[in-house]
Protein backbone atom coordinates (compact mmCIF):
# COMPACT_ATOMS: atom_id res chain seq x y z
CA UNK A 1 0.00 0.00 0.00
CA UNK A 2 1.51 3.25 -0.95
CA UNK A 3 0.09 6.36 0.87
CA UNK A 4 0.26 10.24 -0.26
CA UNK A 5 0.24 11.21 3.80
CA UNK A 6 3.25 13.49 4.41
CA UNK A 7 3.22 15.19 7.78
CA UNK A 8 6.88 15.64 7.68
CA UNK A 9 6.75 17.96 4.24
CA UNK A 10 8.97 20.85 4.46
CA UNK A 11 9.19 20.93 7.93
CA UNK A 12 12.79 19.31 8.21
CA UNK A 13 15.63 21.36 6.44
CA UNK A 14 19.56 20.64 5.28
CA UNK A 15 21.35 23.55 6.97
CA UNK A 16 24.72 22.44 5.76
CA UNK A 17 26.38 19.96 3.07
CA UNK A 18 30.35 19.86 3.64
CA UNK A 19 33.07 17.14 1.78
CA UNK A 20 36.66 16.76 2.41
CA UNK A 21 36.46 15.99 -1.41
CA UNK A 22 37.51 12.33 -3.21
CA UNK A 23 40.24 10.62 -4.23
CA UNK A 24 40.42 7.32 -5.98
CA UNK A 25 43.48 6.06 -4.40
CA UNK A 26 44.00 4.66 -0.07
CA UNK A 27 45.06 8.04 1.69
CA UNK A 28 46.84 7.35 4.98
CA UNK A 29 43.87 8.24 6.58
CA UNK A 30 40.95 5.94 8.85
CA UNK A 31 37.26 6.16 7.46
CA UNK A 32 37.05 8.10 10.95
CA UNK A 33 39.28 10.72 10.15
CA UNK A 34 37.83 11.70 7.21
CA UNK A 35 34.39 11.44 8.55
CA UNK A 36 35.39 13.58 11.03
CA UNK A 37 37.10 16.37 9.25
CA UNK A 38 33.80 16.44 6.87
CA UNK A 39 31.45 16.78 10.24
CA UNK A 40 33.61 19.73 11.73
CA UNK A 41 33.35 21.45 8.61
CA UNK A 42 29.81 21.14 8.51
CA UNK A 43 29.25 22.38 11.87
CA UNK A 44 31.44 25.29 11.22
CA UNK A 45 29.67 25.99 7.73
CA UNK A 46 26.53 26.70 10.22
CA UNK A 47 28.48 28.80 12.38
CA UNK A 48 27.47 26.12 15.32
CA UNK A 49 30.08 24.21 17.71
CA UNK A 50 29.98 20.42 18.96
CA UNK A 51 27.90 21.45 21.75
CA UNK A 52 25.14 22.62 19.50
CA UNK A 53 24.79 19.17 17.99
CA UNK A 54 22.03 16.43 19.87
CA UNK A 55 21.45 13.74 17.00
CA UNK A 56 24.36 11.81 14.91
CA UNK A 57 23.64 9.91 12.33
CA UNK A 58 25.89 7.74 9.85
CA UNK A 59 27.27 5.02 7.80
CA UNK A 60 29.98 2.78 8.59
CA UNK A 61 31.45 4.77 11.56
CA UNK A 62 29.57 4.04 14.42
CA UNK A 63 28.01 7.22 15.61
CA UNK A 64 29.60 6.67 19.30
CA UNK A 65 33.04 6.74 17.60
CA UNK A 66 32.02 9.87 15.79
CA UNK A 67 30.71 11.33 19.28
CA UNK A 68 33.63 10.53 21.06
CA UNK A 69 36.19 11.54 18.26
CA UNK A 70 34.16 15.24 18.17
CA UNK A 71 33.53 15.66 21.77
CA UNK A 72 30.03 15.85 21.65
CA UNK A 73 28.97 16.47 25.29
CA UNK A 74 25.56 14.49 24.51
CA UNK A 75 23.45 13.07 22.03
CA UNK A 76 19.63 12.27 22.86
CA UNK A 77 18.97 10.15 19.51
CA UNK A 78 21.64 8.42 17.26
CA UNK A 79 21.26 6.25 14.44
CA UNK A 80 23.98 4.13 12.26
CA UNK A 81 21.53 3.03 8.73
CA UNK A 82 22.95 1.09 6.05
CA UNK A 83 23.33 2.94 2.86
CA UNK A 84 22.93 4.35 0.53
CA UNK A 85 22.60 7.72 2.65
CA UNK A 86 19.14 8.38 1.21
CA UNK A 87 18.45 6.10 4.48
CA UNK A 88 20.80 8.54 6.65
CA UNK A 89 18.57 11.94 5.35
CA UNK A 90 15.60 9.61 6.21
CA UNK A 91 16.34 8.80 9.72
CA UNK A 92 17.46 12.30 10.83
CA UNK A 93 14.38 14.28 9.07
CA UNK A 94 12.13 11.94 10.94
CA UNK A 95 14.00 12.36 14.52
CA UNK A 96 14.41 16.04 13.91
CA UNK A 97 10.73 16.14 12.90
CA UNK A 98 9.21 13.95 15.74
CA UNK A 99 11.67 15.57 18.43
CA UNK A 100 13.72 12.88 19.29
CA UNK A 101 16.61 15.73 17.99
CA UNK A 102 16.71 19.23 17.18
CA UNK A 103 20.25 19.95 15.18
CA UNK A 104 21.14 16.48 13.79
CA UNK A 105 25.03 15.52 12.22
CA UNK A 106 24.81 13.13 9.70
CA UNK A 107 27.62 11.65 8.05
CA UNK A 108 28.88 9.13 5.54
CA UNK A 109 32.51 8.03 4.69
CA UNK A 110 33.18 5.96 1.54
CA UNK A 111 36.28 4.06 1.37
CA UNK A 112 38.23 1.74 -0.37
CA UNK A 113 37.81 -1.60 1.14
CA UNK A 114 38.52 -5.19 -0.33
CA UNK A 115 35.16 -5.65 -1.22
CA UNK A 116 34.94 -1.94 -3.86
CA UNK A 117 38.72 -2.75 -4.77
CA UNK A 118 41.50 -5.07 -4.53
CA UNK A 119 44.23 -2.03 -4.34
CA UNK A 120 42.54 -1.97 -0.54
CA UNK A 121 44.79 -5.17 -0.07
CA UNK A 122 48.04 -3.05 -0.17
CA UNK A 123 47.28 -1.20 2.94
CA UNK A 124 47.03 -3.78 6.18
CA UNK A 125 44.57 -1.35 8.12
CA UNK A 126 42.12 -2.01 5.30
CA UNK A 127 41.75 -5.43 4.97
CA UNK A 128 39.17 -6.53 7.31
CA UNK A 129 37.20 -3.62 6.53
CA UNK A 130 33.43 -4.02 5.51
CA UNK A 131 32.30 -6.66 3.02
CA UNK A 132 29.38 -6.98 1.39
CA UNK A 133 26.96 -10.36 2.91
CA UNK A 134 26.10 -12.97 0.07
CA UNK A 135 27.81 -11.50 -2.47
CA UNK A 136 31.36 -12.51 -4.10
CA UNK A 137 32.04 -15.97 -2.36
CA UNK A 138 31.31 -18.21 -5.29
CA UNK A 139 31.18 -17.17 -9.09
CA UNK A 140 27.56 -18.37 -9.40
CA UNK A 141 24.90 -15.60 -8.49
CA UNK A 142 24.03 -12.63 -9.30
CA UNK A 143 23.43 -11.07 -5.51
CA UNK A 144 25.70 -7.97 -4.82
CA UNK A 145 27.63 -6.53 -7.26
CA UNK A 146 26.91 -8.69 -10.20
CA UNK A 147 22.77 -8.00 -9.83
CA UNK A 148 22.53 -4.51 -12.15
CA UNK A 149 24.93 -5.91 -14.41
CA UNK A 150 22.28 -8.89 -14.74
CA UNK A 151 19.76 -7.02 -15.75
CA UNK A 152 21.57 -4.39 -17.78
CA UNK A 153 22.04 -7.48 -19.87
CA UNK A 154 18.18 -8.20 -19.76
CA UNK A 155 17.68 -4.71 -20.81
CA UNK A 156 19.87 -4.97 -23.74
CA UNK A 157 17.92 -7.82 -24.40
CA UNK A 158 14.54 -6.33 -23.60
CA UNK A 159 14.77 -3.69 -25.63
CA UNK A 160 16.29 -1.58 -28.67
CA UNK A 161 19.02 -0.22 -26.29
CA UNK A 162 23.30 -0.56 -26.71
CA UNK A 163 26.30 0.12 -24.12
CA UNK A 164 26.52 2.92 -26.08
CA UNK A 165 23.64 4.06 -23.99
CA UNK A 166 25.76 3.05 -20.24
CA UNK A 167 28.28 5.17 -22.11
CA UNK A 168 26.41 8.62 -22.35
CA UNK A 169 26.28 8.01 -18.80
CA UNK A 170 29.79 7.73 -18.03
CA UNK A 171 30.72 10.19 -20.41
CA UNK A 172 28.21 12.81 -18.67
CA UNK A 173 29.36 12.09 -15.27
CA UNK A 174 33.18 12.83 -16.39
CA UNK A 175 32.58 16.09 -18.55
CA UNK A 176 30.48 17.19 -15.14
CA UNK A 177 33.45 16.07 -12.82
CA UNK A 178 36.10 18.75 -15.17
CA UNK A 179 34.39 20.91 -12.95
CA UNK A 180 34.38 19.79 -9.78
CA UNK A 181 37.44 20.17 -7.64
CA UNK A 182 35.77 17.42 -5.11
CA UNK A 183 35.91 14.98 -7.62
CA UNK A 184 38.06 11.85 -8.20
CA UNK A 185 38.13 11.52 -12.04
CA UNK A 186 38.15 14.85 -14.01
CA UNK A 187 40.18 13.81 -17.03
CA UNK A 188 38.37 13.64 -20.25
CA UNK A 189 36.32 10.92 -21.37
CA UNK A 190 34.69 9.63 -24.86
CA UNK A 191 32.71 7.04 -26.21
CA UNK A 192 35.94 5.36 -27.86
CA UNK A 193 37.48 5.27 -24.43
CA UNK A 194 33.89 3.88 -22.62
CA UNK A 195 34.02 1.40 -25.47
CA UNK A 196 37.52 0.42 -25.15
CA UNK A 197 37.59 0.30 -21.08
CA UNK A 198 38.31 -3.56 -19.58
CA UNK A 199 35.35 -5.68 -18.94
CA UNK A 200 34.50 -6.65 -15.70
CA UNK A 201 31.34 -8.63 -16.24
CA UNK A 202 29.37 -8.30 -19.63
CA UNK A 203 28.02 -6.28 -20.57
CA UNK A 204 29.37 -4.11 -17.78
CA UNK A 205 33.06 -2.16 -17.76
CA UNK A 206 35.31 -0.57 -15.47
CA UNK A 207 33.72 2.65 -16.65
CA UNK A 208 29.98 1.27 -15.91
CA UNK A 209 31.18 0.78 -12.19
CA UNK A 210 31.30 3.80 -9.73
CA UNK A 211 34.97 4.18 -8.53
CA UNK A 212 36.13 3.37 -5.23
CA UNK A 213 37.49 6.45 -3.32
CA UNK A 214 38.56 7.77 0.03
CA UNK A 215 36.59 10.64 1.45
CA UNK A 216 33.56 11.99 3.54
CA UNK A 217 29.94 13.95 3.63
CA UNK A 218 28.69 15.37 6.39
CA UNK A 219 25.45 17.58 6.66
CA UNK A 220 23.22 19.12 9.52
CA UNK A 221 20.16 18.57 9.44
CA UNK A 222 17.40 20.42 11.66
CA UNK A 223 14.30 22.54 11.57
CA UNK A 224 13.51 25.10 9.44
CA UNK A 225 12.95 27.48 11.80
CA UNK A 226 16.95 26.81 13.64
CA UNK A 227 18.07 26.48 10.04
CA UNK A 228 16.97 29.70 9.97
CA UNK A 229 19.37 31.41 12.71
CA UNK A 230 21.98 29.80 10.81
CA UNK A 231 24.81 31.03 8.45
CA UNK A 232 23.42 29.41 5.13
CA UNK A 233 20.28 29.39 2.88
CA UNK A 234 18.21 26.97 4.70
CA UNK A 235 17.08 23.63 2.26
CA UNK A 236 13.71 22.21 2.65
CA UNK A 237 13.21 18.26 2.62
CA UNK A 238 9.97 18.00 0.86
CA UNK A 239 9.99 14.20 0.80
CA UNK A 240 11.86 11.19 0.78
CA UNK A 241 11.04 7.45 0.09
CA UNK A 242 12.80 4.45 0.48
CA UNK A 243 11.06 1.95 -1.91
CA UNK A 244 10.83 -1.72 -1.40
CA UNK A 245 8.64 -4.91 -2.86
CA UNK A 246 8.34 -7.86 -1.49
CA UNK A 247 10.70 -10.27 -4.34
CA UNK A 248 14.08 -7.88 -3.96
CA UNK A 249 16.17 -10.62 -4.53
CA UNK A 250 18.45 -9.82 -7.54
CA UNK A 251 17.42 -12.84 -9.43
CA UNK A 252 13.91 -13.14 -7.96
CA UNK A 253 12.62 -9.69 -8.81
CA UNK A 254 9.68 -9.60 -10.76
CA UNK A 255 11.43 -7.42 -13.96
CA UNK A 256 12.40 -4.03 -15.39
CA UNK A 257 8.53 -3.28 -15.29
CA UNK A 258 8.56 -4.24 -11.70
CA UNK A 259 10.59 -3.60 -8.77
CA UNK A 260 11.73 -0.42 -5.92
CA UNK A 261 12.07 2.29 -8.30
CA UNK A 262 8.35 2.08 -9.22
CA UNK A 263 7.52 2.24 -5.75
CA UNK A 264 9.51 5.18 -5.29
CA UNK A 265 8.37 7.20 -7.80
CA UNK A 266 4.83 6.75 -6.44
CA UNK A 267 5.30 7.53 -3.48
CA UNK A 268 7.29 10.31 -4.12
CA UNK A 269 5.43 12.21 -6.65
CA UNK A 270 2.31 11.60 -4.68
CA UNK A 271 4.27 13.11 -1.52
CA UNK A 272 5.64 15.91 -3.53
CA UNK A 273 4.89 19.50 -4.87
CA UNK A 274 6.80 19.54 -8.33
CA UNK A 275 8.08 16.76 -10.35
CA UNK A 276 10.31 16.50 -13.29
CA UNK A 277 8.32 18.82 -15.14
CA UNK A 278 9.45 21.40 -12.08
CA UNK A 279 12.70 20.27 -11.53
CA UNK A 280 15.72 22.47 -11.80
CA UNK A 281 18.38 19.43 -11.08
CA UNK A 282 18.21 16.11 -11.57
CA UNK A 283 20.18 13.24 -9.50
CA UNK A 284 19.36 9.92 -10.52
CA UNK A 285 21.87 7.05 -9.22
CA UNK A 286 24.58 5.89 -11.17
CA UNK A 287 26.86 3.21 -8.63
CA UNK A 288 26.28 1.87 -12.20
CA UNK A 289 25.87 3.29 -15.93
CA UNK A 290 22.75 1.36 -16.02
CA UNK A 291 20.87 2.24 -13.04
CA UNK A 292 20.95 5.70 -14.21
CA UNK A 293 18.51 5.07 -17.45
CA UNK A 294 16.72 2.61 -15.60
CA UNK A 295 15.50 5.82 -13.47
CA UNK A 296 15.08 8.16 -15.93
CA UNK A 297 12.44 6.05 -17.62
CA UNK A 298 11.20 5.08 -13.88
CA UNK A 299 10.47 8.51 -13.05
CA UNK A 300 8.64 9.12 -16.12
CA UNK A 301 11.03 11.47 -18.10
CA UNK A 302 10.33 8.71 -21.43
CA UNK A 303 9.01 5.46 -21.52
CA UNK A 304 10.91 1.95 -20.76
CA UNK A 305 13.68 1.37 -23.06
CA UNK A 306 13.85 4.88 -24.11
CA UNK A 307 16.55 6.45 -21.94
CA UNK A 308 19.33 6.34 -24.47
CA UNK A 309 17.21 8.01 -27.01
CA UNK A 310 15.95 10.38 -24.33
CA UNK A 311 19.81 11.55 -23.77
CA UNK A 312 20.49 11.77 -26.95
CA UNK A 313 17.44 14.06 -27.86
CA UNK A 314 18.80 16.29 -24.69
CA UNK A 315 22.36 16.18 -25.18
CA UNK A 316 24.68 19.26 -24.98
CA UNK A 317 27.42 18.27 -27.88
CA UNK A 318 29.71 21.21 -26.88
CA UNK A 319 30.09 20.30 -23.07
CA UNK A 320 29.41 15.90 -23.95
CA UNK A 321 26.92 16.32 -21.11
CA UNK A 322 22.87 15.66 -21.11
CA UNK A 323 21.47 18.88 -19.96
CA UNK A 324 17.37 17.99 -20.05
CA UNK A 325 15.38 20.62 -21.98
CA UNK A 326 18.41 22.62 -22.21
CA UNK A 327 19.02 23.53 -19.08
CA UNK A 328 18.66 20.85 -16.34
CA UNK A 329 22.05 18.93 -15.92
CA UNK A 330 22.47 15.78 -14.35
CA UNK A 331 24.62 14.49 -12.02
CA UNK A 332 26.30 17.88 -12.13
CA UNK A 333 29.27 16.99 -9.83
CA UNK A 334 30.27 14.39 -11.87
CA UNK A 335 27.95 11.62 -9.73
CA UNK A 336 29.37 8.12 -8.38
CA UNK A 337 30.83 7.17 -11.63
CA UNK A 338 33.87 10.04 -11.66
CA UNK A 339 32.85 12.15 -8.41
CA UNK A 340 33.14 8.91 -6.61
CA UNK A 341 31.39 6.14 -5.23
CA UNK A 342 29.72 8.03 -2.12
CA UNK A 343 26.31 5.77 -2.61
CA UNK A 344 24.37 8.68 -2.64
CA UNK A 345 26.11 11.11 -0.13
CA UNK A 346 27.67 13.45 -2.80
CA UNK A 347 24.36 13.54 -4.59
CA UNK A 348 22.45 14.89 -1.58
CA UNK A 349 25.57 17.63 -1.11
CA UNK A 350 25.88 18.64 -4.52
CA UNK A 351 22.12 19.18 -4.89
CA UNK A 352 22.16 20.87 -1.48
CA UNK A 353 25.38 23.52 -2.77
CA UNK A 354 23.04 23.97 -5.68
CA UNK A 355 20.07 25.21 -3.72
CA UNK A 356 22.12 27.49 -1.59
CA UNK A 357 24.20 28.96 -4.37
CA UNK A 358 27.86 27.27 -3.57
CA UNK A 359 28.57 25.42 -6.42
CA UNK A 360 30.85 27.36 -7.95
CA UNK A 361 31.31 26.98 -11.66
CA UNK A 362 28.54 23.99 -11.91
CA UNK A 363 26.10 26.65 -10.66
CA UNK A 364 22.61 26.52 -12.18
CA UNK A 365 21.37 29.81 -11.73
CA UNK A 366 18.50 30.10 -9.63
CA UNK A 367 17.95 26.84 -8.84
CA UNK A 368 15.34 25.89 -6.56
CA UNK A 369 14.21 22.33 -6.46
CA UNK A 370 16.18 19.01 -6.82
CA UNK A 371 14.68 15.59 -7.35
CA UNK A 372 16.95 12.70 -6.05
CA UNK A 373 16.84 9.50 -6.69
CA UNK A 374 19.40 7.54 -5.12
CA UNK A 375 20.14 3.61 -4.86
CA UNK A 376 19.25 1.07 -7.13
CA UNK A 377 16.48 -1.62 -7.66
CA UNK A 378 16.26 -4.38 -5.13
CA UNK A 379 16.56 -3.18 -1.30
CA UNK A 380 17.63 0.12 -1.94
CA UNK A 381 15.30 2.32 -4.15
CA UNK A 382 15.17 6.12 -2.53
CA UNK A 383 13.91 9.39 -4.01
CA UNK A 384 14.26 12.66 -2.32
CA UNK A 385 12.59 16.46 -3.08
CA UNK A 386 14.61 19.09 -1.82
CA UNK A 387 13.64 22.69 -2.20
CA UNK A 388 15.27 25.47 -1.12
CA UNK A 389 13.46 27.60 1.24
CA UNK B 1 25.87 -38.33 6.36
CA UNK B 2 27.59 -34.91 6.24
CA UNK B 3 27.53 -33.63 10.13
CA UNK B 4 25.81 -29.64 10.32
CA UNK B 5 29.40 -29.06 11.70
CA UNK B 6 31.02 -29.64 7.95
CA UNK B 7 28.14 -28.59 5.95
CA UNK B 8 29.63 -24.84 5.92
CA UNK B 9 33.07 -26.61 5.11
CA UNK B 10 31.78 -28.62 2.31
CA UNK B 11 29.81 -25.81 0.74
CA UNK B 12 32.26 -23.11 1.03
CA UNK B 13 30.98 -19.68 -0.05
CA UNK B 14 27.81 -20.33 0.64
CA UNK B 15 26.08 -19.00 4.04
CA UNK B 16 24.23 -21.99 5.40
CA UNK B 17 21.44 -21.56 7.62
CA UNK B 18 18.21 -23.25 9.40
CA UNK B 19 16.01 -22.04 6.68
CA UNK B 20 18.09 -23.42 3.78
CA UNK B 21 20.17 -26.29 5.39
CA UNK B 22 17.57 -28.76 3.32
CA UNK B 23 18.41 -26.89 0.12
CA UNK B 24 21.71 -27.62 0.31
CA UNK B 25 21.42 -31.15 1.72
CA UNK B 26 19.59 -32.53 -1.46
CA UNK B 27 22.80 -30.90 -3.26
CA UNK B 28 24.85 -33.90 -2.13
CA UNK B 29 22.34 -36.22 -3.71
CA UNK B 30 22.24 -34.36 -6.63
CA UNK B 31 18.91 -33.30 -6.15
CA UNK B 32 18.18 -29.41 -6.82
CA UNK B 33 15.11 -29.03 -4.03
CA UNK B 34 12.95 -25.71 -3.81
CA UNK B 35 10.77 -24.87 -1.24
CA UNK B 36 7.31 -25.32 -2.28
CA UNK B 37 4.24 -24.76 0.29
CA UNK B 38 2.27 -27.57 1.33
CA UNK B 39 -0.73 -25.91 2.11
CA UNK B 40 -1.36 -23.28 -1.61
CA UNK B 41 1.07 -25.22 -3.40
CA UNK B 42 3.41 -21.56 -4.32
CA UNK B 43 7.48 -22.48 -5.09
CA UNK B 44 9.47 -19.97 -4.10
CA UNK B 45 13.69 -19.52 -4.05
CA UNK B 46 15.66 -18.62 -2.02
CA UNK B 47 14.19 -21.02 0.74
CA UNK B 48 12.80 -18.79 3.70
CA UNK B 49 10.97 -20.27 7.05
CA UNK B 50 7.30 -19.01 5.84
CA UNK B 51 5.11 -19.14 2.71
CA UNK B 52 5.58 -15.68 1.98
CA UNK B 53 1.89 -16.13 0.16
CA UNK B 54 -0.43 -17.77 2.91
CA UNK B 55 1.88 -17.82 5.71
CA UNK B 56 2.03 -21.11 5.78
CA UNK B 57 5.53 -22.89 7.78
CA UNK B 58 4.66 -26.14 5.87
CA UNK B 59 7.25 -25.86 3.53
CA UNK B 60 8.54 -29.32 1.58
CA UNK B 61 11.71 -28.81 -0.26
CA UNK B 62 10.78 -30.55 -3.33
CA UNK B 63 12.92 -31.66 -6.76
CA UNK B 64 12.33 -29.53 -10.01
CA UNK B 65 12.41 -30.83 -13.63
CA UNK B 66 15.44 -28.64 -13.89
CA UNK B 67 14.03 -27.45 -17.27
CA UNK B 68 13.38 -23.61 -18.35
CA UNK B 69 14.70 -20.92 -19.97
CA UNK B 70 17.74 -18.31 -19.64
CA UNK B 71 16.20 -14.84 -18.00
CA UNK B 72 19.64 -13.33 -17.11
CA UNK B 73 22.99 -14.31 -18.41
CA UNK B 74 25.98 -12.44 -17.82
CA UNK B 75 29.86 -13.40 -18.69
CA UNK B 76 32.44 -12.74 -15.55
CA UNK B 77 36.09 -11.47 -17.07
CA UNK B 78 37.03 -11.49 -13.37
CA UNK B 79 35.30 -13.42 -10.04
CA UNK B 80 36.48 -15.30 -6.90
CA UNK B 81 38.46 -18.07 -7.28
CA UNK B 82 36.42 -20.96 -7.60
CA UNK B 83 38.05 -24.90 -8.56
CA UNK B 84 37.52 -24.98 -12.16
CA UNK B 85 36.88 -21.55 -13.38
CA UNK B 86 39.51 -19.85 -15.44
CA UNK B 87 38.01 -16.16 -16.28
CA UNK B 88 40.87 -16.24 -19.42
CA UNK B 89 37.45 -17.39 -20.88
CA UNK B 90 34.44 -15.40 -19.47
CA UNK B 91 32.53 -17.31 -17.40
CA UNK B 92 28.73 -17.36 -18.01
CA UNK B 93 26.49 -16.71 -15.10
CA UNK B 94 22.84 -17.52 -15.63
CA UNK B 95 19.92 -16.94 -13.68
CA UNK B 96 17.24 -19.37 -15.61
CA UNK B 97 13.35 -19.18 -14.82
CA UNK B 98 12.34 -22.59 -13.98
CA UNK B 99 9.55 -24.39 -15.71
CA UNK B 100 7.74 -25.05 -12.68
CA UNK B 101 6.19 -21.51 -11.93
CA UNK B 102 6.69 -18.16 -13.45
CA UNK B 103 9.37 -15.78 -11.94
CA UNK B 104 10.78 -19.09 -10.22
CA UNK B 105 14.17 -18.66 -10.46
CA UNK B 106 17.81 -20.18 -10.02
CA UNK B 107 21.22 -18.88 -10.75
CA UNK B 108 24.13 -20.80 -11.81
CA UNK B 109 26.16 -21.53 -14.98
CA UNK B 110 26.27 -23.08 -18.11
CA UNK B 111 28.56 -25.86 -19.46
CA UNK B 112 29.20 -27.63 -22.25
CA UNK B 113 28.32 -24.73 -24.75
CA UNK B 114 30.53 -21.69 -26.04
CA UNK B 115 29.84 -18.52 -25.08
CA UNK B 116 28.18 -17.37 -28.25
CA UNK B 117 25.63 -19.51 -27.84
CA UNK B 118 24.45 -18.70 -24.20
CA UNK B 119 22.00 -16.20 -24.41
CA UNK B 120 18.68 -14.54 -23.11
CA UNK B 121 15.15 -17.17 -23.72
CA UNK B 122 17.72 -20.33 -24.84
CA UNK B 123 16.42 -23.23 -23.18
CA UNK B 124 18.44 -25.28 -20.82
CA UNK B 125 18.16 -28.28 -18.99
CA UNK B 126 20.03 -29.27 -15.37
CA UNK B 127 22.82 -31.23 -14.74
CA UNK B 128 25.42 -31.89 -12.54
CA UNK B 129 28.97 -31.01 -12.31
CA UNK B 130 32.03 -31.30 -9.01
CA UNK B 131 33.49 -28.69 -7.79
CA UNK B 132 36.33 -29.63 -5.13
CA UNK B 133 34.35 -32.84 -4.93
CA UNK B 134 31.11 -31.37 -3.78
CA UNK B 135 28.45 -31.38 -6.74
CA UNK B 136 27.24 -28.26 -8.26
CA UNK B 137 24.56 -27.73 -10.05
CA UNK B 138 24.86 -26.23 -13.57
CA UNK B 139 22.49 -25.98 -16.73
CA UNK B 140 23.30 -26.96 -20.64
CA UNK B 141 21.76 -25.60 -23.33
CA UNK B 142 18.73 -27.74 -24.18
CA UNK B 143 18.96 -29.22 -27.96
CA UNK B 144 18.22 -27.14 -31.25
CA UNK B 145 15.34 -24.84 -29.27
CA UNK B 146 15.67 -21.41 -29.33
CA UNK B 147 13.60 -18.26 -27.26
ZN1 LIG C 1 1.51 -21.11 0.91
Amino acid sequence: MISARNPMKDKVAIAAAATTGFTAQNTERSQLSLGAEACIKAIRACGLTASDTDGICGSAVPAAAMQSALGIPEVTWFANPSIPFGNQIAAAAAAVHAGLAEVVLAYHTPYRLPWNTSGALKDPFRRGGMTMPGAGAVPETVAGVAGYTAWAARYLHEYDARREHFGYVAINDRSNAARNPAAAMRAPLDMDDYLAARMIRWPLSMLDMDVAVDGADAFIITTPERARDMALPPVLIQAVVLGMIDRNEEDQTPGLHRHGQHVVVEALKARSDFWTDGMDLFFPYDGFSFITLAWIESVGLCGPGEAGGFIEANWDQAAKRILIDGHIPVNPHGGSLSEGGSQGSGHVREAVHQLQGLAGERQVEGARTALLTPGGFFFNAQGLTLRRA
Amino acid sequence: MVTDEALSAVFKGHSIDRDNVAHFRGRLERRLLINRCIDCGVWRHPPRPICSSCWSSRLEPTPVAGTGTIHLAIFLHQGPPAEGVDYATPYPVVTVELDEQPGLRFTSSVVGAPNETIAIGRRVRLDWIERAGTPLPVFRLAEGAGQ
